[in-house]
């Protein structure tokens, strides 16, 4: 049994090495790669020091490629899983030690940790989001459950383990824009395991959340769009001879 | 059609010069589509469309009794607005073409990039095993890495 956890990285240098050093402490039997995406600062020589092997996309290519990047990685090299966490220490690696244990004990195919412990309850959490975060969340929690018949509630969420059958999946095709929405659709839909798991996160250390209100409201139409024509792919044709 | 113009005002009547202009803008428009396949800035499966385009443009300014037809049959009283709609749907198509070829080739130029990382990946990969250093973590993991040759 061999596992690879992968950290999309794109210019966090002041926080891959310790990510690194948490992974290494939560997991230590497991294999580490850090996938660069395109970082224009010192990221990869930081995780080359820090002791990670590192997959340098040469330009940005966007959370989606990254994934896949470290999805394709696990998947040739003949990992029976694999995992990942955000390179910001948003995630703590030893919640990704539970996310595993999920998968290797195989009560699920794909594992998601969720940042909102109880639904009802996100307000009084540790973790506060924005308004337009919160809207956000709101409309690609309704239109996923609407979608897969499952609830969702951390729909976005960059904290997964995940076993082989998803590694071909994903390694197959990943869009490259809405990332976290789509995969959970086709992972559902092709009829994997799916489950969510509460996680404990911690507030951002480094950088700040990409999104304003604008760019939120045209991530969010773009999402739908992709979930809507999601509707309408085939069932279980993708995954072929690995089921 | 002979009831229909003696109903109505004639419809558009290119003059000679008009015409001639039409045609040679055509033929140069296809000369220029060859010269540029010549050089290799333009692959032939993408000049096809063109060529259709020039020729059409040449009929139309050949036998502008053509340009009537089509209306007529497209039931436009006018040729103008047919000749105009026929034009920019034409061009609304191949601008949908073009947003598809550059989706594939961006997914194209992302697959390269990932499997490009990946070897990158195997190269520094190889330096932590040589170094023997077992990387930060147990000194076991390394050689029990399974098929890391497979790639």
């Amino acid at each position: 049994m061999s596992t690879l956890v992968f950290i999309p990285a794109w210019n966090e240098e002041a926080s891959i090495a310790s990510v690194i050093a948490g992974v290494r402490r939560a997991l230590p039997d497991a294999d580490l790669l850090v996938v660069d995406d395109g970082s224009v600062d010192a990221t990869a020589a930081r995780a080359l020091e820090a002791g990670a092997r590192v997959a340098s996309l040469p330009f940005n290519q966007g959370l989606g490629a990254a994934l896949q990047t470290g999805y394709l990685y696990a998947l040739r090299n003949g990992y029976d899983y694999c995992a990942h966490l955000d390179a910001d220490g948003q995630h703590p690696p030893a919640e990704v030690a539970r996310l595993l244990a999920e998968v290797t004990e195989d009560r699920a195919d794909l594992a998601i940790g969720s940042r909102y412990r109880d639904p009802g309850a996100a307000e009084e959490d540790d973790y506060r989001p924005s308004v337009s975060r919160r809207i956000g969340t709101g409309v690609f929690r309704f239109f996923l459950t609407l979608a897969t018949r499952q609830r969702f509630t951390d729909t976005t969420s960059g904290m997964r383990a995940a076993n082989r059958r998803v590694m071909t999946l994903f390694g197959e095709r990943y869009s490259p824009d809405f990332a976290e929405l789509e995969s959970l659709q086709r992972a559902v839909r092709q009829g994997l395991r799916v489950e969510e798991l509460p996680v404990r996160m911690l507030p951002r250390r480094e950088g700040h959340s990409f999104l304003t209100p604008l760019r939120s409201a045209f991530f969010i139409f773009k999402s739908v769009i992709v979930l809507l024509v999601g509707q309408f792919r085939p069932r279980s044709a993708e995954l072929g001879d690995d089921r | 059609m002979s009831f229909l113009a003696a109903a109505t005002e004639p419809t558009v009547k290119l003059t000679p010069q008009a015409r001639i202009l039409a045609a040679a803008i055509a033929l140069v428009f296809m000369a220029m589509i060859l010269e540029l396949i010549r050089r290799h800035r333009l692959q032939e499966r993408y000049s096809v469309i063109w060529f259709v385009a020039g020729l059409g443009m040449l009929a139309g300014a050949t036998f502008p009794d053509l340009l009537e037809v089509v209306a007529d049959a497209m039931g436009v009283r006018d040729t103008n607005v047919a000749l105009f709609s026929l034009v920019l749907l034409l061009l609304l198509g191949l601008a949908l073409n073009f947003s598809v070829i550059v989706s594939r080739q961006a997914e194209q130029i992302t697959r390269l990039a990932q499997e490009r990382a990946i070897e990158s990946a195997r190269a520094n990969g190889a330096g932590l095993d040589a170094r023997g250093d077992g990387a930060g973590g147990s000194a076991a993991e390394r050689p029990a890495e399974p098929g890391g040759e497979r790639l």
